[in-house]
């Protein structure tokens, strides 16, 4: 049995994205960690955090609640305080790296380096992570919009000039090669201008 | 409209260049900049970044994420001092403008302060004081206040506020900060009691019919100062002249902003979805110069170092500062009124040819004493008829 166990820091993430801050959680559970609470709605923020007592909070680094944190801290030695101010201490390298990954953390003193770090790589790279995933996500939504217009304009040719459905998929590619654009702009005109006309 | 002269410049060392914004009006000077063609015109290829903290722009100004950022007057003494953050030295060549602050409290606030009898058209914070009083005899729990960060023109405006009371801040309430977007909405709910924070923040209160601006930071302190464009001490000196072509570039976006008929356009500009769009889309009709903002007028762009120490006296007062520290010589490290100076020349444009001016002595317009060509500036008061001299000591 470890002994380490019992002294488990205390984590808390601030996060308006639940799935984000759920995927982290998992990580740093599967590290060992201990995340005690997850906030993504920060009404009171002053009160939990002082509840809660979290040895790091990991929140996202465009979060405006980042400075309610840090008047916190210069109120009470016991609240967390901004992580850069270990920089020196710790590895500069991994907050580089964290805040290029869009994560921020406040930490007590007292906390090692290198349990820092290791929070820090672990929320690091799950929102590195998180953000492909987003893209990725974003990507096939998009493209499924273009085939969902591509579809309805050419219906709307095929029932406007009464014709087939392979004579409305030609007109569209001629319009798209005489105009040099591509076939979702022609879709979404083609939609724009049909459906004003019925 | 009145085009300022465009000089040629050194060529910048850098040209790609990132700057941090946060989603207020007075991001105005760095927008307009932009778009207007003015940082192209002094061969700068500027992409502006908005951020959704001040501790956002601070920690990636240090880490040299952005090349430099709209700031609080206090970050880039607070970030040279090491308050807060690590001991970082930054400076600033250029303020960006002057007043826009109000003082809000809720209608609810009001409503007891009412009950004590107090004047309503009196602007000071005596029958906040009188409460504050009765509700510790009765023992209630403290009236909260918010500002929008720490080191902040708020937080000091609203302090000198409270304070010419004789309200202690730091004992007599809870002072907070809560973010600017928020205010409204938080003071709704009973979280805080009235909050210090820019326009249209103030406004927002009054439409949703929640609070009232008691006093705006004009009536506190006539064209004082608010916001400053930072860099880093280190890129300063690594890259001067694209510096001065930066200083340059906001000099002619402030001058276009402070011409009445450009302000339809420049609402126009900042209200898009990249910059103002989103927060605040909730108003039905933005102002741009709402609290006497000003861009230009009045020197306000100049970066005085007399405004430096007024701010770091402030402080000081609320023990933010170690005993230790030479207030003086962090003026003159921090503002550079020099830098500013070096481009007005060369823009053969008006300027202060001094870095301190006294405050609290002018009721109205006046001409400088101390300045290249005819320099006019705007009444300086206080609003309880308090004066500030600092000493002019040269750096």
């Amino acid at each position: 049995m470890t002994t380490t166990q019992s002294q488990s820091e205390r984590v808390l993430v601030i996060d308006k994205d639940t799935a984000r801050s759920a995927l982290l959680e998992q990580a740093l559970t599967d590290q060992g960690y201990a995340v005690v609470s997850r906030l993504h709605d920060t009404e009171g923020l002053i009160a939990q955090v002082e509840q809660i007592r979290p040895d790091i909070i990991i929140i996202e680094l465009d979060s405006p609640d980042r400075d309610v944190l840090e008047h916190m801290a210069t109120l009470n030695s016991h609240i967390p305080r901004p992580v850069v101010m270990f920089a020196e201490s710790g590895d500069s390298q991994t907050i580089q790296k964290a805040i290029k990954a869009g994560v921020s953390a406040y930490v007590v003193d007292g906390m090692s380096p290198d349990r820092i770090q290791s929070i820090m790589d672990v929320a690091a790279a799950r929102f590195r992570e998180f953000q492909a995933l987003r893209n990725e996500l974003n990507d096939v939504r998009s493209e499924l919009e273009d085939r969902k217009q591509l579809e309805q304009a050419k219906r709307l040719i095929m029932k406007h000039q009464n014709c087939t459905e392979d004579k409305a998929y030609t007109a569209m590619r001629k319009m798209a090669m005489d105009q040099g654009k591509t076939m979702t702009q022609i879709a979404k005109n083609i939609i724009s201008v049909l459906e004003m006309l019925n | 409209m009145t085009l300022l002269h465009s000089p040629i410049l050194a060529t910048p060392e850098k040209i790609d260049l990132t700057l941090g914004f946060l989603p207020l009006m007075d991001c105005a000077p760095l927008v307009i900049a932009k778009e207007k063609g003015f940082f192209s015109d002094v061969g700068l290829n500027v992409q502006l970044s908005r951020e959704g903290s001040w501790a956002s722009i601070r920690d990636k100004v240090m880490l040299g994420l952005l090349d430099g950022a709209q700031m609080l007057a206090g970050i880039p003494l607070a970030s040279t001092l090491g308050l807060g953050s690590p001991q970082v030295p930054m400076v600033t060549a250029f303020s960006i403008g002057l007043n826009g602050n109000a003082i809000t409290l809720s209608h609810a606030l009001l409503a007891e302060i009412d009950e004590l009898g107090h004047d309503p058209e009196d602007t000071s914070a005596n029958g906040l004081k009188q409460l504050i009083q009765l509700r510790k005899a009765n023992g209630r729990a403290k009236i909260t206040l918010a500002m929008v960060y720490t080191y902040s023109a708020h937080s000091y405006l609203l302090r000198y506020w409270l304070s010419a009371a004789g309200i202690d801040p730091d004992n007599d309430i809870n002072l907070t900060v809560v973010p600017p977007p928020q205010m409204a909405v938080t003071m709704k709910k009973g979280l805080i009691d009235g909050y210090c924070a820019g326009e249209p923040w103030n406004s927002v209160a009054q439409e949703m019919g929640i609070g009232s601006p008691v006093i705006s930071g004009y009536q506190i302190w006539n064209n004082c100062p608010d916001k400053v464009f930072a860099v880093l001490e280190s890129w300063h000196n690594a890259h001067p002249a694209t510096h001065e072509a930066l200083i340059c570039a906001l000099i002619q976006a402030s001058n276009w902003l402070d011409q009445p008929q450009n302000s339809d356009e420049a609402l126009d500009i900042l209200l898009a979805n990249a910059y103002l769009g989103p927060a605040l889309s909730m108003l039905p009709q933005p102002v741009l110069n709402q609290g006497n903002r000003l861009f230009f007028r009045y020197a306000a762009s100049y970066p005085w170092r007399s405004h430096a120490l007024w701010f770091l006296e402030q402080m000081q007062h609320c023990n933010q500062l170690q005993d230790n520290t030479d207030l003086h010589q962090l003026a003159c490290q921090v503002y550079r009124p020099d830098l500013y100076r070096a481009v007005a020349s060369k823009m053969q444009l008006p300027h202060p040819t001094i870095d301190f001016k006294p405050e609290g002595f002018h009721d109205r317009e006046w001409v400088l004493q101390g300045a290249a060509g005819a320099v006019t500036m705007g009444s300086d008061l206080f609003f309880n008829g308090g004066t500030f001299e600092p000493r002019r000591q040269p750096c």
